[in-house]
């Protein structure tokens, strides 16, 4: 008995069954940073696919679904092209999802026509990253989404002269463009805008050159990752907080990660973005409570969680538009003017630009119950991707 | 150590026969086809496999032939790769114009490292090939209007071959597109390294002092040498941005240099076929135990250069020699 | 002016940092005149066990200090017996190279699997962290902290080998090994001693400069190469040489990066490519390393 299922099994992954039962499988690549210092973001994709596909089970109609992960590790446009070249030709998938860096989704876009496979990007933030290719679709944020209510802020709370210090990269150099334009179009004024190369770990000179400049506020991104800890740090330690300089920054330079290590002397920071781990909702709760259930832990999540479980939403939403057939104009048609509630609030894809428009909100590092958290002190309801979308 | 490494040379040269470049190409050609019909749906790796392979050759001939320990070989790969992106998106598409643009582009900048590495020896030798290495790096982080930065430069897309043969997913073209120009390349350098000049290096390579006292200018050689060596890592360069379509900081990076090293040496310096042991060997190994888990990898590969030091200072290659002579032997006899 | 003292704050804190990790790996190369690119390694191993003790044991700092510094060794010296001393004193670096590099994956390898890939922090103590007022500006505690060990050092070291039997002993061996043998030093014992006092050191400047150099797997191939440059600026061997040369490199990159943050390391090589060029024993060196 246990003999024969086990040879059922091995025929069966040979292929030798072939018919109706191997076809049903549906492979969904992901692409992530699986090691390296990004590790956590990449653990981040699986535990958001995990804790939907605890909810949701892992068929979509009678179609199997088996999500491949893969290693991104760095900002690599070579390696990652290759890895999603293997997993359409080798694995076969049917969808493309995840991707942490920019670079890495640029490099990947390119195949995605040629193999007729929708990607899901569940991270990477530049802006044009939807134009390369129409089979793209993203719920993850863009920095022209996240900068643009920061440096509506900015001017509200009265910064006039603001010293921009961003990682020279895309969604930097994104970053920095919405912030300037926003900022200058309210009546403020940038006294320095610095490049930083991705690489850079000690941020004492700059934080130096930003004091120089007589800005009031500094605004900042970096990717979500060791660095951003180092520049908080540097910021805290060179007496610029002390100084009465602001600190305003998307919400990837303070991740609840980095909350701990930033300690208290981080009190106070500001930063805008689509999701806070503290985010007061049902649906909040729910999917919280399903990543620990699913193996997950409290004090990791970070947006790319909640990124990647949107991220499966639409992929199950696909298969079932397409029945299992490989037919990505109908698939992304099918997740065009999707609208649900998110565990970041309520959401929608927007079918010019296939990018989720989603509440933006202000926060503050605060403290509750002795713990550290980003408490969310204002809302920009139903923000689009402001360098792409007409409005 | 100089001695012991001195006495195989006459031997091998001795045994060479005029074939032996057509022999070459036909092994590589071989190879190359079992590659082919066995792993269809690995072309894409094998032929970054390829592009490697002529990274590692191309050092092999400046720390193999000439003596030369460079931990900055990346660089002329990454400038042969960046100079053919930048011509393809100015609109020279024709593959075989943009490889020639990676091997004059090379050459370029081995001529110019060449000129100055050379210079020095021991370990100065060493930390200039670092610091140009570096400086190459951090350059073209900063010129990104010319390499995209951390971003790549990507959207590189060459005409078909020949006018013919297009570019695919499955990597058909590229593969054998690299595999020809590999096996062209290497049944050059066979050529090249049995011309009075390849002997003349090895000459210099294990004994500078007694090169210069027969008459040879040991500097021009060695810069002449560089410069060749980066002519073969700018095609190696030429072929990863053609077949790839992207070029990214990873092209210039120490790890690749180091990497690279670490190849050679596995293989075995100063014989060309070592060069392409050490890169495919390596890069199997690695592409089978890496995407299980990478870190493991990095503690064999480092468990593999400790026994390899320790054990066979040689390379895998002579050890495979050494094995084979002794079959060949051993089926002859009777 | 003010800003000018300020770089030149930075610099120093940075320059040290560089210095303490460096000058081990220069005395190491003086006198075994191994090229060990595995220096980092060492650094990085000091730096994980600071943080473990301090982070999962609740010792204090200065305390982790220690214990990490010692447990460095104890991990290093049995490499020193089964295999740096295969490579001393080679004439060919290939061997070196390959040797140290495998040393160095092997190690990024081992820490991956027992710590994880994360970046792990050594939490300073209240009186370490924290902006301190130097008059002209305010400045991380740290730094003064860093610059301070660097100071005491490098004078440790001066005393150690100009005033001390040790010192002599070394200094003869660095001089000519064979001489020193013949005069009945003991060679070996030395090389073990001094290859334990540079591990000692990488770990000691792994553990107080993991503010700038974050302590991560890839550290040890990420400044792999950034020991080895300052040693051959200063030229190996030579305690005023590698501090001359971490504080010049620190200025070089410190300057850069205040000046033209978005050229990175570029200054830093550059200075690099001038001064070899210029000095190819090193700004102090004895010639020793050809």
């Amino acid at each position: 008995m246990i003999k024969s299922s086990t040879l059922l099994c091995m025929l069966a992954a040979v292929g030798l069954l072939g018919g109706p039962a191997a076809a049903d499988t549906i492979k969904v690549g992901v692409i992530g940073t699986m090691s390296g210092p990004y590790a956590l973001f990449g653990k981040n994709f699986k535990m958001g696919i995990d804790a939907w596909v605890a909810q949701h089970g892992s068929k979509v109609g009678s179609h199997e679904v088996e999500f491949i992960y893969r290693d991104e590790e760095a900002p690599n446009p070579a390696k990652s092209k290759a890895i999603a070249q293997e997993l359409l030709v080798k694995d076969k998938v049917q969808y493309l999802a995840g991707v942490y860096f920019t670079p890495n989704a640029m490099a990947v876009a390119p195949l995605l026509e040629q193999a007729k496979v929708p990607l899901i990007v569940m991270n990477a933030a530049t802006s044009s990253i939807v134009e390369k290719s129409p089979f793209i679709a993203r719920t993850s944020f863009t920095m022209w989404q996240n900068t643009v209510p920061a440096a509506k802020v900015a001017r509200e709370r009265g910064a006039s002269k603001v010293a921009i210090a961003v990682t020279d990269y895309g969604p930097g150099i994104d970053a920095e463009a919405a912030f300037k334009k926003t900022f200058e179009a309210g009546g403020g004024t940038i006294v320095e805008a610095v490049r930083m190369p991705l690489n850079t770990t000690d941020f004492s000179p700059i934080m130096q050159r930003i004091k120089d400049s007589g800005a009031d506020t500094i605004f900042t991104f970096l990717p979500a990752g060791p660095p951003t800890l180092a520049f908080v740090k540097a910021y805290i330690d060179n007496g610029l907080k002390a100084g009465g300089i602001k600190l305003m920054s998307t919400g990837d330079v303070v991740t609840e990660p980095d909350l701990p290590n930033i300690g208290d002397a981080g009190l106070g920071i500001l930063s805008t973005y689509h999701y806070a781990v503290s985010h007061d909702s049902p649906e909040n709760k729910a999917f919280l409570d399903q990543l620990v259930k699913s193996g997950g832990k409290l004090d990791e999540v970070t947006m790319t969680a909640v990124a990647a479980y949107d991220g499966a939403r639409l992929i199950y939403k696909m298969i079932e538009a397409t029945d299992g057939k490989q037919d990505p104009d109908k698939a992304i048609a099918a997740v065009k003017n999707l609208k649900w509630m998110s565990p970041r609030g309520p959401v929608s894809i927007d079918p010019e630009t296939r990018h989720i428009r989603q509440n933006v909100y202000l926060r503050e590092v605060a403290k509750r119950d002795g713990k550290l958290e980003n408490k969310e002190v204002q809302t920009f309801e139903a923000q689009p991707d402001w360098a792409l979308s007409k409005q | 150590m100089t001695i012991a490494s001195a006495r195989p040379a006459p031997a091998s040269r001795l045994k060479v026969r005029p074939a032996a470049e057509a022999r070459g190409v036909l092994v590589i050609i071989a190879l190359g086809l079992v590659g082919y019909f066995v792993f269809p749906d690995d072309l894409a790796f094998l032929t970054r496999l390829i592009t490697i392979a002529l990274l590692v050759i191309s050092l092999d001939l400046v720390t193999g032939y000439c003596g030369v320990a460079t931990l900055g070989q990346a660089a002329m790969f990454g400038v042969g790769a960046y100079a053919v992106g930048n011509a393809c998106l100015a609109g020279l598409t024709d593959p075989v114009m943009l490889l020639f643009v990676g091997m004059a582009a090379g050459a370029a900048a081995g001529l110019a490292s060449g000129a100055l590495i050379t210079r020095f020896h021991g370990l100065p030798q060493l930390v200039l090939s670092i610091a140009l290495g570096q400086l190459v790096g951090a350059l073209a982080n900063k010129l990104s209007g010319w390499t995209g930065g951390s971003d790549g430069l990507s959207g590189i897309t060459p005409s078909p071959v020949l006018g013919l043969f297009a570019f695919d997913l499955y990597s058909r073209t590229a593969y054998v597109f690299s595999l020809v120009v590999l096996a062209l390349v290497f049944a050059l350098l066979l050529r090249f390294m049995r011309s009075p000049f390849g002997l003349l290096c090895r000459g210099i390579r294990d004994d500078a002092l007694r090169a210069r006292m027969i008459g040879a200018a040991v500097y021009p050689r060695l810069v002449i040498m560089y410069g060749l060596s980066g002519a073969v890592a700018g095609i190696g360069g030429a072929l990863a941005a053609i077949t790839t379509g992207v070029v990214g900081l990873d092209s210039v990076s120490f790890e690749r240099s180091a990497e690279a090293l670490v190849m050679l040496v596995l293989g075995g310096t100063g014989t060309l076929w070592g060069a392409l042991t050490g890169a495919l060997v390596f890069q199997i190994f690695e592409h089978f135990v890496a995407a299980t888990n990478p870190f493991h990898w990095m503690s064999m590969v480092g468990l593999l250069l400790i026994v390899i030091v320790v054990f066979a200072p040689r390379g895998l290659a002579h050890g495979a020699a050494v094995l084979w002579a002794r079959l060949r032997v051993r089926g002859a006899a009777p | 002016m003010r800003t000018i003292l300020s770089i030149a704050v930075d610099a120093l804190a940075y320059g040290m940092v560089l210095f303490i990790i460096s000058i081990g790996l220069s005395i190491m190369m003086g006198l075994m005149r191994v090229v060990n690119l595995a220096h980092g390694a060492f650094a990085m191993i000091g730096g994980y066990l600071a943080s473990y003790a301090v982070r999962s044991w609740g010792l204090s700092y200065g305390f982790a200090i220690v214990l990490a510094v010692i447990g460095t060794i104890v991990i290093a010296l049995p490499l020193e017996r089964l295999l740096f001393r295969r490579i001393y004193r080679k004439s060919d670096a290939l061997p070196q190279l390959l040797l140290t590099i495998g040393i160095t994956f092997l190690v990024i390898g081992i820490v991956n699997f027992i710590f994880g890939p994360t970046l792990k922090p050594v939490p300073l103590p209240g009186v370490l962290s924290g902006p301190f007022d130097i008059g002209f500006r305010m400045l991380p505690t740290h730094r003064l902290f860093v610059i301070a060990c660097g100071a005491i050092t490098a004078a440790a070291l001066w005393y150690l080998l100009e005033r001390t039997d040790f010192g002599v002993r070394l200094r003869a061996a660095v001089d000519n090994g064979d001489m020193a043998e013949a005069l009945g030093i003991r060679t070996e014992l030395i090389y073990l001693a001094t290859f334990a006092l540079a591990v000692g050191l990488a770990a000691f400047g792994g553990i107080v400069g993991a503010e700038l150099l974050p302590i991560e797997p890839f550290y040890a191939l990420r400044y792999m190469v950034v020991f080895l440059v300052v040693v051959s600026v200063g030229g190996a061997g030579s305690i005023t040489g590698a501090l001359a040369a971490s504080l010049l490199l620190g200025l070089a990159d410190t300057t850069g990066k205040y000046l033209a943050p978005e050229f990175g390391e570029f200054f830093f090589y550059l200075a690099v490519i001038v001064i070899v060029f210029l000095f190819p024993h090193g700004l102090l060196g004895r010639g020793a390393l050809r």
